[in-house]
């Protein structure tokens, strides 16, 4: 079989990424050529360098599938060689980004599954949007034939000899014998949904980290500013603060907004027949990510205070081999885009397949637990209101500010009731529960089978207060799940629950 | 509660069902501790005569009290840390799990299962090598999960590093 490029259209599409990647010295660049009397010669030759460069990379990349086999070639001077076989295939990510939908392209991502960040993936960049679907599909559609006829079994012989690529791409998708029955479809985005998005933590964040940079570039706006800033003055300060405070949650909760929409629009959550879960979402990116049942190790479903209050919640996938999305990302993935909360539940449900683990009854950890969270609420902040009132009494701080210091400490013992409420954990008979916080509430729901380890950590506090930290080790997700603060008399037999080769350290075997 | 105090030094509890792991380490790591300890401090105190020597017109007062400072910090450290840590640190490995237990002020306990060890390293610093001491690290599956145990001696490192290594190939279990 021979080897195919990647589409035409990306000479299109590499350039330009490369010009962006090359932006900041492309400017050096042009500035430092204004400045002297250089020919404008060197610019252009600058410009069609990174040209190049950008459509070598078309030119030196090639693929094949064949005979089971997925091929890929890279590189002009470090060449690179990946191959896989289609059956460790696990995961098939097809991403859009605004250039390549603007051009019909899609990138598609090969994953197999392992979680080692030095495995290569095999990355097509780009194919052409009904391509890369087929592909998918057809890669796909194989683990599901395998696993519904059994393996090694005559039907997918035929398969290893059916080029994907064919010259009718549409033929592939849905061969007679590969109809993979009805997707269930677990969840859609409802535009409602929108409305949740202020009330996130990482909405906030992002709203305020887009609004920092923005207000570095205020300068052209400055004039006007200031005569804004007179006219507040003259209102005086109780009503151009609230005015201040109004404008603020209002940009605010626009930037989380977009952001949102920018991520979850066209949200869909969907389960294939072969064992995989399917998401699509994004609104300029579109992203389609699948992961596969069997590495699902767990759930994590996170009610942050304001969407509590809204009675809302998310919900993310903790697995292992997950590769859906990036650094931070990687081994947990989205399943439900912060949503109302029994959407949430529902989907958890049908995800774990065993309830049990959302609805059991937590232990609750005791007024020890409880003592070390007022202590951890109140001690910082009232160290905060006594350094900010010392200041103030020595003449270094104006008294709005010393005023302002007091409020977490008003907010205090609330926080703290709050989150020893939440403070609990759970074994049901499959799962391990763990939940706490109150500002990042998280309930954490692992496969009793993906726990790898058990750490207990006690500080010289917790030693005397009676309580310890254990951490739930695992290959899926954060890696390590905290219970925070069991009473000791509890920790040793969930130790032994956890992790059951270690009853042979108890202290009467 | 967490009963006296030597309890809450040592981290054993009246109500803890599992015991202590079995073995403990090298008597020298005490002198592998105290020697790091030292080294840790040369930066902080080189820091200071850096300070003292360069600028004549520094207010001296407060760089005497600092330096007394350190030094009282630091020889409380060297005194209390490795005792204090030697008492605790243990470690076991049976033929189901390895089980350690490491720290001094905040102490931890790890178990992991000899079906999720996914490797075994033995490394020797500069210092360690010098006492004929050792660190075996395992690694399970997941990156909260690696075990360490510190200032082994060099033959028992190896005899842990060979016992492990026999166990996990006779157990070719999955290390998810």
């Amino acid at each position: 079989m021979p080897f195919r490029r990647l589409d035409a259209r990306m000479l299109l599409v590499h350039p330009v990424q490369e010009a962006i990647r090359f932006l900041p010295a492309l400017f050096g660049l042009f500035l430092t050529g204004r400045g002297g009397g250089r020919s404008p010669w060197w610019d252009v030759g600058a410009l069609v360098v990174i040209v190049v460069w950008g459509m070598s990379r078309w030119f030196t990349t090639r693929y094949r599938i064949s005979g089971g086999q997925i091929e890929l070639r890279t590189g002009l001077i470090f060449r690179k060689v990946i191959a896989t076989p289609a059956d460790r295939v696990r995961t098939v990510d097809v991403t859009a980004p605004i250039w390549h939908r603007l051009l019909g392209l899609a990138r598609v991502d090969i994953g197999t599954g392992s979680s080692r960040a030095t495995d290569d993936r095999i990355q097509l960049d780009a194919l052409a949007a009904p391509v890369a679907r087929a592909l998918r599909a057809e890669l796909l559609h194989r683990r599901g034939l395998e696993v519904a006829i059994g393996a090694g079994s005559a039907g997918s012989s035929d398969l290893a000899a059916d080029p994907v690529m064919g010259s009718d791409p549409r033929v592939v998708g849905d061969g007679p014998s590969m109809s993979s029955g009805p997707e269930q479809v677990l969840v859609t985005f409802d535009p409602k949904w929108i409305v949740y998005a202020p009330l996130t933590t990482s909405g906030l964040l992002t709203a305020l980290t887009i609004w920092g940079f923005a207000t570095q570039y205020l300068g052209n706006v400055v004039p006007q500013i200031e005569s804004a800033v007179g006219q507040l003055a003259a209102w005086g300060v109780v009503v151009s603060a609230v005015v201040l405070l109004g404008l603020g949650l209002v940009a605010i909760a626009t930037l989380a907004i977009t952001a949102y929409v920018l991520s979850f629009w066209g949200f869909r959550l969907t389960r294939h027949r072969g064992g995989t879960l399917h998401v699509t979402r994004g609104l300029l990116t579109t992203r389609s990510t699948s992961l596969e049942e069997a590495r699902i190790r767990g759930i994590e479903l996170g009610e942050p205070l304001g969407l509590r209050w809204a009675k809302a919640s998310r919900l993310h996938a903790v697995g292992t081999g997950l590769r859906s999305g990036d650094g931070m990302e990687s081994g947990r993935a989205w399943l439900v885009p912060p949503a109302p909360r029994r959407v949430v539940t529902e989907v958890a449900r049908l995800v774990l397949q065993d309830a049990t683990g959302l609805d059991a009854p937590l232990v609750a950890h005791g007024p020890a637990a409880r003592r070390r969270r007022y202590v951890r609420a109140i001690v910082p902040a009232a160290l905060l209101a006594g350094l900010v009132t010392l200041a103030w009494w020595l003449g270094r701080a104006p008294a709005v500010v010393t005023i302002a210091a007091y409020l977490p400490l008003l907010v205090a013992p609330a926080l703290a009731h709050d989150r020893y409420a939440a403070l609990g954990h759970a074994l049901t008979p499959t799962h391990v529960v763990a939940r706490s916080g109150s500002i990042e509430r998280r309930r954490d729901v692992i496969e009793g089978a993906g726990v790898v380890g058990v750490v207990t950590r006690a500080t010289f506090f917790q030693r005397r207060a009676g309580v310890r930290t254990v951490v739930v080790a695992t290959a899926a997700g954060r890696q390590g799940y905290p219970i925070l603060d069991v009473p000791v008399e509890l920790t040793d037999s969930l130790v032994v629950d956890l992790v059951p080769q270690a009853s042979a350290f108890l202290a009467d075997a | 509660m967490g009963g006296g105090l030597l309890d809450q030094v040592t981290g054993v509890s009246s109500f803890a069902l599992l015991r202590p792991p079995a073995h403990q380490v090298s008597p020298r790591a005490r002198l592998l501790w105290r020697i790091e300890a030292v080294l840790g401090i040369v930066p902080v105190v080189a820091a200071q005569v850096v300070w003292w020597l360069a600028d004549p017109a520094s207010p001296r007062p407060i760089q005497v009290w600092l330096a007394v400072a350190t030094v009282v910090i630091e020889t409380a450290y060297l005194l209390i840390m490795p005792l204090w840590r030697y008492r605790v640190h243990r470690w076991e490995v049976t033929d189901e799990a390895v089980y350690t237990q490491t720290g001094w002020f905040t102490q931890e306990r790890r178990i992991a299962p000899i079906t999720r060890i996914q490797t075994v390293d033995l490394t020797r610093g500069p210092v360690s090598g010098l006492l004929g001491l050792a660190t075996v690290r395992v690694t399970t599956a997941s990156s909260a999960g690696p075990l360490r145990i510190h200032g082994l001696t060099h033959e028992q490192a190896l005899e842990i590093v060979e016992s492990l290594t026999a166990l996990t190939i006779a157990d070719p279990g999955d290390a998810t």
